[in-house]
């Protein structure tokens, strides 16, 4: 078993649903997504293009984040999802700067989206399970998953352009999109074994 | 709650720009650790070569910096109260420091109390203080070693990722022990073979210098975000302390003063010169290597769309 994610480029519009979706879900901080979209234009008038690349945490199969970790806190779940441990972390950063898609946020001090009028009471709500003085990263929403629903990210995508499943199992859509549509990773040279895959647009 | 809008503003242009500089080991709290890594090498270099010229106020001094460093690395954690949790050495080079720092800092206490105090609780024949040599001495080594290691297996800066970096701070940490002896030595002008000391100092300034620049070089010729690095470097946010810090007073001055002291010999003024000049270089040039890091792009077109964009350029 090892959850992955397919995010087919053809289908993604950039429309930051996801970003917003997972922001919801976690209640994370101003400065912090656990998913983004980057933008990128590609010509010159009137031939220009718009390309998206929505990124997030690559739950690497060897994740560079977990060995540099002096403590444990990141570490390896066995159905592959690459996850924090709040408690244990030191706030070191090594895992930061080991993490070759910049996917991790060091929390340094509590934030608040209207710095005037402190926390909201949706944000209360939501952010009190995030410890300041640690590093935060996506977990592939692993509470939601436990509960047999999809990622925050792949439940709200308008376009439908990602996809949630199994890589080790050959018939999940994942796999077979994988192998029908050429998926590829990003960094593939630095053997990390990233568990998000894209499809070409 | 403290409001940092400002660091908040400067995270989101950092997460649209193109390159994005890594902040968190140089800015801010970051300093420490920077600081840290510096004194740690500082005092590993004075302990061994004060165990190799038998100085006792070396190993003093060693011994304090030691302690000064493990400040500065909690002083870095965000959550200080936990550093007794770093233990996960089976693949992670900070927990290896951390366990170098503490084997030094026990063995230190176990060995030094019978060289100092006229009378101690145990001498310096006893088990107890042969146990704080050894622990002391593996404790050194580690410390001598795990700074460019941790740098080394930081995949996400591929500026840092170069085994001539291990190497580097290897000899910097070497070269800052033996800069600490100078300065000692200048103060009083007793105990220690100068000429061999200087030699030394001479030697390890240049070997440093042509690491650095092959360093560089090897840097140069590698991928873009290597590249822009050596940049930044050489011409935008971390030049000034690459070019005064490291190079001018780091490697010019004591280098300089070295060899006018082949021929003559040098007034104690000079010498702790020398000292102060590669202490401070070393200190520069972790800050230096440490600014002029870049986080692996996502950016490049061959991520958008697996290679077709390049293609299509060809």
């Amino acid at each position: 078993m090892r959850w992955g994610m397919v995010i087919d480029l053809k289908r993604c519009i950039g429309c930051y649903g996801c970003q917003l979706s997972c922001k919801a879900e976690h209640g994370t901080p101003p400065g912090v997504f656990f998913a983004r979209v980057l933008k990128q234009e590609e010509g010159r008038y009137p031939t220009v293009r718009q390309l998206f690349l929505p990124v997030l945490c690559f739950h690497c199969a060897e994740p560079p984040c977990v060995d540099v970790c002096p403590t444990e806190a990141s570490f390896k779940w066995p159905d592959g999802i690459v996850d924090i441990d709040a408690e244990k972390c030191v706030g070191c950063r090594a895992c930061m700067m080991a993490c070759p898609y910049t996917q991790r946020y060091y929390h340094d001090e509590e934030r608040y989206y209207f710095p005037n009028n402190g926390p909201t009471p949706y944000e209360r709500a939501r952010s009190e399970r995030h410890e300041s003085g640690v590093v935060m990263k996506c977990n592939f929403c692993r509470d939601r998953v436990g509960a047999g629903k999809e990622p925050a990210c792949v439940a709200n995508c308008p376009t439908l352009a990602r996809y949630f499943g199994d890589l080790d199992d050959p018939t999940s859509e994942v796999s077979r999109l994988i192998k029908e549509r050429g998926g590829y990773t990003l960094h593939p040279e630095l053997g990390t074994g990233p568990s998000v895959y894209y499809l070409p647009p | 709650m403290p409001i940092s809008v400002g660091r908040y503003e400067q995270l989101i242009q950092d997460l649209r720009a193109e390159v994005r500089p890594q902040r968190e080991w140089i800015e801010r709290q970051g300093l420490l650790l920077i600081v840290g890594h510096f004194l740690s090498g500082v005092a590993a270099g004075t302990w061994l070569f004060s165990l190799i010229f038998d100085f006792q106020a070396g190993l003093t001094v060693a011994y304090c910096i030691a302690a000064l460093s493990g400040a500065a690395h909690l002083g870095f954690l965000g959550r200080p109260r936990r550093f007794w949790k770093m233990w996960h050495a089976r693949s992670s080079w900070i927990a290896r420091g951390f366990i170098g720092l503490t084997l030094f800092l026990t063995g230190g206490f176990l060995y030094l109390p019978p060289l100092l105090l006229p009378v101690a609780p145990w001498s310096s024949s006893s088990l107890i203080a042969q146990a704080g040599y050894f622990l002391a001495l593996a404790g050194t080594i580690l410390l001598l070693f795990y700074k460019g290691f941790v740098y080394a297996s930081s995949k996400g800066v591929p500026f840092w990722t170069s085994p001539i970096l291990p190497a580097l701070y290897l000899a910097y940490a070497l070269r800052g022990g033996v800069a600490t002896l100078l300065v000692i030595f200048s103060l009083n002008g007793i105990g220690l073979d100068l000429w061999e000391l200087g030699l030394l100092e001479l030697w390890i300034g240049i070997s440093a210098a042509v690491m650095i620049l092959f360093y560089l070089g090897v840097m140069s010729g590698s991928n873009p975000i290597e590249q822009y690095s050596v940049r930044e470097l050489l011409r935008g946010r971390a030049s000034v302390s690459f070019y005064v810090g490291t190079l001018f007073i780091g490697l010019f001055i004591p280098i300089a003063i070295g060899l006018v002291g082949l021929g003559t010999p040098l007034s104690l003024a000079a010498v702790a010169t020398v000292g102060l000049a590669s202490v401070i270089g070393d200190f520069f040039v972790k800050y230096s290597i440490a600014k002029a890091g870049i986080y692996r792009s996502l950016r490049s077109p061959a991520h958008w769309d697996g290679g077709l964009t390049a293609q299509a350029r060809k």
